[in-house]
């Protein structure tokens, strides 16, 4: 994080010196600020993990935001076809996440990815329950979700 | 060009919300309902909400409107979650669905 | 100007259909769980209504009501889910203080 501080130092500086103290001034600010930061990696002990993370947490948002689109797009097919196609059931998934941030996340972003909704989770925090839209292969749903969302929620919490 | 990214934006965020309520009159229970009003509902206002931004275009607009996408985007699973649980332990009647394992005893339903 | 303009009258027609048929649930409930559903869809639709208005007004105060409304609506959402599971439980009290009741009530026979 420390170098996450030092990049909002460099947006800061850039958007005073330049005097377009404004969310864009600020934006290309931060963007210019780690670029220099990847050029000069070597300098600064633990940006190599930074910039990791960055990458994994943007990788997730773009992910993230690539499946909302096809989950919505699944739920008005459903929808504007005139009979109903769904066969719903309620799936049983083991959690490897750890702590609340992380299940929060990962039950969060499992609502709004296609066709599954978390209801619940058991009180000592190693299951979780969903509601699938297309229910016809739980262990195909399960193997889905640990090996997209839940992988990708771990890597960038780490 | 950026008017017509807004009017693609607003059209789309429109049709979205069009159908995230045509989805919670028609869908057969009330959780198949909620996956139409989470993920439509929840992209549509989205996009209407990022055409905003677009068109408005200074700081302060950016900021809210992006804070409320966000705001949004988190609310909307926590909200699916509380009234999925309180749904499925009432007892409501649930469309042709399968139940796996123990979840009825572990869920109190 | 005129693209943006028809694609926001086209976007509000879709927004208040939606609307309209969340409401059309809302009266049809069946189920509580139902209407509450509808209910929150309901409020996401207004806010992008809101962000509608917001272009079509050129004014950025509706941004700021298009937020508190969605606050206020995730609020009202979750309180309500509260109050199902509520019932839910008081339900199951009743019923297991009425599974208790006629025995002893035998035994005073």
């Amino acid at each position: 994080m420390n170098i996450f501080t030092l990049n909002i130092v460099l947006a800061v500086a850039w958007a005073a010196l330049t005097g377009n103290v404004t969310l864009s001034g600020l934006a290309v600010g931060f963007a210019l600020g780690s670029a220099a930061l990847y050029v000069t990696r070597p300098l600064f002990p633990g940006s190599d993990r930074y910039f990791k993370r960055v990458w994994l947490w943007s990788k997730l948002i773009v992910l993230f935001l690539y499946e909302l689109v096809v989950s919505s797009v699944q739920v008005i097919w459903d929808v504007l076809t005139p009979q109903h196609k769904a066969r719903p059931g309620i799936i049983a998934m083991p959690l490897d996440a750890k702590g609340e941030m992380e299940i929060l996340l990962v039950t969060n972003l499992i609502s709004l990815t296609p066709g599954t909704l978390s209801l619940d989770v058991t009180d000592d925090c190693n299951t979780l329950y969903i509601h699938a839209m297309f229910a016809d292969d739980p262990d195909a749903i399960r193997a889905q979700l640990k090996g997209g969302m839940e992988r990708w929620v771990i890597e960038a919490m780490e | 060009m950026a008017e017509i990214v807004m009017a693609a934006l607003v059209l789309l965020g429109g049709f979205f919300c069009f159908v995230a309520g045509l989805g919670v009159l028609r869908l057969p229970d009330v959780l198949i309902r909620m996956h139409a009003s989470t993920k439509a509902g929840t992209l549509g206002s989205g996009l209407i909400l990022a055409a905003v931004a677009v068109y408005f275009a200074d700081t302060a607009t950016i900021t809210r409107a992006v804070a409320t996408i966000l705001f949004l985007l988190i609310t909307a699973p926590v909200a699916a979650h509380m009234i999925g649980r309180a749904a499925f332990r009432s007892g409501v009647e649930l469309w042709k669905t399968k139940i796996e394992d123990d979840a009825e005893r572990k869920l109190n339903r | 100007m005129d693209i943006l303009k028809t694609a926001v009258d086209i976007s509000f027609v879709m927004v208040m259909l939606g609307v309209a048929f969340a409401f059309v649930r809302l009266i049809k409930g069946p189920s509580l769980p139902d209407r509450i559903v509808a209910l929150d869809m309901m409020t996401v639709l207004i806010v992008s209504f809101c962000g509608l208005y917001a272009i079509l007004s050129e004014d950025t105060a509706f941004v700021d009501v298009a937020i508190v409304l969605a606050l206020v609506g995730f609020l009202a959402t979750v309180a309500l889910a509260r109050f199902v599971e509520r019932r839910v439980v008081r339900r199951d009290r009743a019923q297991a203080a009425d599974a208790v009741a006629p025995t002893t009530g035998e035994g005073d026979v």
